[in-house]
């Protein structure tokens, strides 16, 4: 004989895999969304990256520049004529950036003095940036190399005008360089379980009070809590299946797009995907425990997918807060949950040390809420006003 | 057999059910009679120990039912007001799930359903999924669950609610099997044919309270009425029917 528990886990699975809503979900929210943001997101960045590398600048009256043109040269940069209505194009976001320079620039540069070139561009684009920050370089690198030269020939040490040298060494490894696309990994990854328990508690909750089951499921000789623990356990599954669907969808967008154009993606592998499950499956149980919680409220479908759209959207900020607050890594976090399961995730992406502890504190916590919502569930089916409330 | 002894239900203000006492015999058809909102449907909810009494109590086979809910919802099958079938489940699974849930084996709930299914004529719907059914094929699926364990007491809330004729006498033939089985069958109705067509004794309540209860003759006998009609309406003071 079958426990009740399992008994009811196998029809709340049985019966949402037959709803179409369910199926949906799991093909939309976890196979595509995901991995479909992902590579597009690198083709972007993939793309900035380009733009750049193209040692190219586009100049206006460059016949009137000829020792920055031998300048550009000799660093193997590329000049492109720009074309009559260059202006129009800037305008028109269909040129980055050109170099302008004036008529009088030569005359002024033989005779010693300061000559104007101008850099037009449309800041508004951002996509435009990488192409003016490299115009800019080009042109303090030629001053710089100019005045240097001025000073030698008048017997002074070119030191003098630079006191600092500033050199950059840029630390970030490759899985930091893609931090702010891989910090949406995390994200769909808190996210996912939520997606995929909603449809189970909203049906086995709200869902059983609108089409009127729940009065005689509950005339059945078994206890409150075993029916909690089943629908609990059906969303759960389900809330992990598509956890698990989501992250497995990014390890193949990132297997697929590694070589080639993202190289921080590559840091999402097996191991990755294994140290995700770890933190998320908890999570999911928190999560499903706490949809299943609300859903019991409402009356009908309807009213439950509002109030699971609530939870939705405040787990979906923590995320943000932690992008745009720069909040530092801490202990405490862990404490706090999704602030504690982002924690976690972001340091699996950038590759830093993660100890027991910072799976087991997590993990604790949402198994005592998660116990702290089953035991309300199973108090609330109990009461008239939920069971017979319309 | 079902007992209520004093039955009482407080809603806040509202006293929704008042000192309701009758008994209801194995293999007897009892039914409660009376208007809407007369508290038929909670005295059941409080027998099937969905609800708990403010006061008095509530037995089934000597059973208290709010000390013991588990235990006497053991002892009952239970029509509910509510009916609700899962719509993406066959009429067969909806029913073995009910079945599963009061732990039986798997070829004692093929064995009743295929009772059942006889029974109550299901045999082309059992393996459809549930959207879709008639009005009359629900109540038949929802009584076919309430069933599936053979139990000795039956709590039928309204059962000819929004049926057809035709569905309506098959299922009396299925109450008077049921009372040939020697099993205590209690329904409610507000249609007082119904009532006179079926039941040993009737429970005529008005208001929260039983204002009488007997035979058919035992009505007639008491309210000194010709008709069972009039003596309804003389006895529940003169509303619904």
């Amino acid at each position: 004989m079958r426990s009740v528990v399992g008994v009811v886990l196998a029809k709340e699975l049985r019966d949402a895999l037959r709803d179409r809503r369910t199926a949906l979900m799991i093909l939309v929210a976890s196979i595509v969304t995901g991995p479909l943001t992902l590579v597009l997101l690198a083709q972007f960045v993939a793309g900035l990256e380009e733009k750049a590398a193209v040692l190219k600048v586009r100049m206006a009256g460059e016949e009137h520049a000829p020792q920055l043109v031998n300048f550009l040269h000799r660093n193997d940069i590329e000049i492109e004529a720009a074309p009559a209505d260059y202006e129009a194009r800037v305008r028109d976001g269909r040129m980055d950036a050109v170099i302008v320079i004036p008529d009088d620039f030569d005359d002024r540069m033989l005779a010693g003095d300061s000559a104007t070139v101008e850099i037009l561009y449309d800041d508004s684009r951002t996509e435009a940036g990488p192409a003016i920050r490299q115009a800019e370089r080009l042109l303090r690198a030629f001053n710089r190399e100019t005045g240097t030269l001025r000073l030698v020939a008048r017997g002074v040490s070119p030191d003098l005008a630079e006191p600092v040298k500033v050199e950059r060494v840029n630390t970030a490894t490759p899985r930091q360089k893609g931090a702010l696309v891989l910090f949406l990994i995390p994200m769909f990854a808190i996210l996912s379980p939520l997606l995929g328990g909603m449809t189970v508690a909203i049906d086995s909750t709200a869902g059983e009070r609108e089409r009127g089951s729940l009065e005689p499921l509950l005339a059945n000789p078994v206890r409150a809590s075993r029916f909690a623990l089943g629908k609990w356990l059906a969303a759960w599954t389900l809330a992990s299946v598509v956890a698990a669907l989501t992250l497995s969808g990014f390890v193949l967008a990132a297997l697929a797009y590694a070589q080639r154009k993202l190289e921080a993606l590559a840091a999402f592998g097996a191991l990755e995907l294994l140290q995700f499950f770890a933190v998320i499956v908890p999570f999911a149980a928190m999560t499903s425990a706490l949809q299943l919680l609300i859903c019991t409220y409402g009356r009908t479908y309807r009213e439950a997918q509002t109030y699971s759209s609530y939870v939705f959207t405040v787990v979906s900020f923590v995320p943000m807060i932690v992008l745009f607050s720069g909040l530092k890594d801490a202990f405490w976090q862990l404490a706090v949950p999704v602030l504690g399961q982002q924690m976690v995730l972001a340091r699996v992406m950038r590759g830093d040390a993660v100890v027991p502890a910072d799976y087991l504190v997590p993990a604790a916590i949402a198994a005592a809420i998660a116990a702290a919502c089953l035991v309300t569930v199973s108090h609330l089916l109990r009461q008239e006003r939920i069971v017979f409330g319309r | 057999m079902i007992e209520a002894r004093s039955l009482a239900k407080r809603f806040g203000e509202v006293e929704a059910v008042r000192s309701v006492s009758f008994t209801a015999c194995d293999g007897a058809i009892t039914g409660l009679l009376g208007p809407n909102g007369a508290g038929k449907t909670t005295t059941l909810r409080m027998i099937a120990a969905l609800v708990a009494p403010t006061g008095g109590d509530a037995r089934v086979d000597g059973v208290d039912c709010a000390a013991a809910p588990l235990a006497a919802r053991e002892r009952l099958g239970v029509l509910s007001d509510a009916r609700g079938l899962y719509a993406r489940l066959t009429a067969r699974e909806n029913i073995a799930y009910y079945g599963e849930l009061r732990g039986m084996a798997r070829p004692a709930i093929a064995a009743a359903i295929a009772r059942l299914a006889d029974l109550l004529d299901l045999g082309a719907i059992l393996e459809r999924r549930t959207d879709g059914f008639s009005q009359g094929e629900r109540m038949k699926v929802a009584i076919a669950r309430a069933l599936v364990h053979d139990p000795p007491n039956v709590l039928l809330d309204e059962p000819t609610n929004g049926l057809d004729v035709m569905t309506t006498r098959n299922l009396r033939d299925v109450i008077r099997r049921l009372r040939g089985d020697g099993k205590c069958v209690l329904f409610s109705s507000h249609v007082m044919q119904e009532v006179s067509a079926l039941c040993d004794t009737i429970v005529i309540m008005a208001r929260g309270a039983v204002v009488a209860q007997g035979s058919s003759q035992e009505l007639l006998a008491t309210s000194g009425c010709a008709t069972l009609e009039d003596a309804f309406v003389k006895l529940a003071g003169g509303e619904g029917a």
